[in-house]
């Protein structure tokens, strides 16, 4: 990265441990969803399911596949340390599963992502301890239960 | 009127506004401290008087010393922009269970000094609270997740930057002719909506509200103590909330503003009224959307018509519903949900200067808070206010 941003790691910004496991399955490479075993609903993040509460939910492997349910693109740099980023695209995809999921569009410009478009998870490096994902278009643009 | 616990039997007997701007250098417990005895001078009441004290702002607790205040009780109350109508059912609350007569509700604050500390202990404004992992990608602010409804908006009806737009000079229409507001004296033209650079795209600047200093404290009692002071009442009809959680779950989120149809519901069923009888409104607007999706869903115009309905007039003065005639929060003053409750007060009790309504009996109030850092917000509040008959 250029400049003095900081940059965020999941335990900045992160309220506890709840979401450990996510973070740590990031590392090799699987994107972990909060899944209630009797009825098979999927969350993210950390959840108690809404009909049958805490003690079913297990962290499951899931597809890391979606689609761009809206989206805007930042001209502002709220954080001085983002100046050197704008314009970017900040995107809320409903993940295949049904969980939405808040991430930054990379991969393409950031005027090209629209409502609908096939997004698929890319992992960054951060460095040799944390990897985040983030979403980038999905060139076979179709679900994919995986 | 309604039978019930709350409409008819409540009411605002004083009210507080200090001056509302940009950098008043003034500290916000100072503001409060003036909102509180303007509030008290409205209603012809002392100090000794108030029996119960609800703070609104995050930094309140310590709150009640430096205002000399002697109450039987003092609790803060934070859930963002709905926090305002809270503090009133809340105080209404009070009075029911015989905790208090007189209870005031005090809003101060100086965002613009940058000296303001919020909930979570740091710094900033109101436009750049952020939460959670969507900070990672550099998800900060309440323009980014109210960009993510007016993105759905546009999508599913067509909605325009120009209806945005729509919403902006309507609204400083109506500041340009009320003094006191950020907007005092200088209307704005749809090209110069259009002008304006995108902050988050599709929020224009003139899409934005921004910070202002003020305070603002009212003063709730029952009517019949009411109608014994100074100031004619501003009865209380009916006030209501909703909780958006419910529409994450089942996915609508982004495509509702709010979960408003349950506090509708509950401030109309109380008022025993509709919306064909509210003569203004005075909806919470950080962002030009926010007015449009709540016209919608109040019912002042169909669903996905919000838009052209303010595009054509519908919020003007001589319009279906006049909206925001203090201009609103994009440009008349920021206290967050006080500017509406403000309005609200003062249509009813007709001090609207240049933007009074005529004869306006009944203003619909509204407040919604708390954005949580992945959607617009999660709560909602709705209430309506009427002359005293």
């Amino acid at each position: 990265m250029s400049g003095p941003r900081r940059v965020l790691r999941p335990a900045d910004v992160a309220p506890d441990d709840l979401d450990a496991p996510f973070w740590e399955a990031c590392r090799e490479q699987r994107f972990l969803l909060h899944v209630c075993s009797a009825c098979g609903r999927a969350y993210w993040p950390a959840s108690t399911c809404i009909d049958h509460g805490s003690v079913r939910m297990r962290w499951q492997t899931g597809s890391g596949r979606g689609e761009v349910h809206t989206h805007t693109v930042v001209h502002h740099a709220y954080d001085p340390g983002l100046a050197d980023r704008i314009p970017y695209a900040i995107a809320v995809v409903r993940l295949d599963e049904g969980p939405f999921f808040h991430t930054d569009i990379v991969g393409c410009d950031p005027a090209e992502v629209a409502v609908g478009m096939r997004v698929h998870v890319v992992w960054d490096h951060l460095d040799d301890e944390t990897v985040i994902p983030r979403f980038a278009p999905d060139p076979t643009g179709v679900p994919d239960d995986g | 009127m309604s039978t019930g616990a709350v409409s008819g039997r409540f009411a605002v007997a004083g009210l507080g506004v200090t001056a509302q701007g940009v950098r008043l250098g003034r500290p916000a417990r100072d503001l409060r401290r003036e909102s509180l005895e303007l509030a008290l001078a409205d209603a012809g009441l002392t100090r000794r008087d108030i029996d119960g004290y609800i703070g609104t702002s995050s930094e309140a607790f310590d709150d009640i010393r430096h205002l000399g205040l002697a109450p039987g009780f003092a609790w803060t109350m934070q859930s963002g922009g709905a926090t305002a109508i809270w503090s009133l059912l809340n105080a209404i609350g009070a009075i029911l269970t015989g905790q208090a007569t007189t209870v005031v509700c005090v809003y101060g604050a100086a965002p613009t000094g940058g000296r303001m500390a919020r909930a979570d202990g740091s710094r900033g404004s109101f436009g750049s609270f952020a939460y959670g992992y969507p900070r990672l990608y550099g998800m900060i602010g309440a323009g980014m997740t109210h960009a993510l409804h007016a993105r759905r908006h546009m999508h599913r009806y067509g909605t325009t930057s120009q209806h945005l737009g729509a919403v902006a000079v309507a609204q400083r229409a109506h500041a340009a002719v009320r003094p006191g507001t950020i907007g005092y004296g200088a209307p704005i033209t749809l090209e110069e909506h259009q002008a304006s650079r995108l902050v988050v795209d599709p929020f224009r600047l003139l899409d934005c509200c921004r910070d202002t200093d003020g305070g603002v404290a009212v003063i709730v009692t029952s009517v019949e103590r009411a109608r014994d002071l100074r100031s004619a009442p501003a009865v209380v009809l009916g006030v209501g909330t909703g909780h958006n959680m419910r529409n994450w779950w089942t996915g609508e989120v982004y495509d509702l503003h709010d979960d408003i149809a349950p506090a509708a519901a509950t401030a109309f069923g109380q008022a025993g009224i509709d919306v064909d009888d509210v003569d203004v409104a005075a909806l919470y607007d950080p962002f030009t959307i926010s007015v449009i999706m709540q016209l919608e869903a109040y019912g002042f115009c169909p669903e996905g018509e919000g838009g052209p309905f303010v595009a054509a007039g519908g919020t003007r003065l001589d319009g279906a519903i006049p909206t925001n005639t203090g201009g609103g929060q994009l440009s008349g003053f920021y206290a967050t949900g006080f500017t509406a409750v403000v309005e609200g007060l003062r249509q009813v009790r007709g001090e609207g200067g240049a933007t009074q309504v005529p004869d306006a009996q009944v203003a619909l109030v509204s407040g919604h808070g708390g954005n949580g850092g992945v959607q617009n917000t999660w709560a909602h509040a709705t209430m309506l206010l009427g002359v005293d008959r």
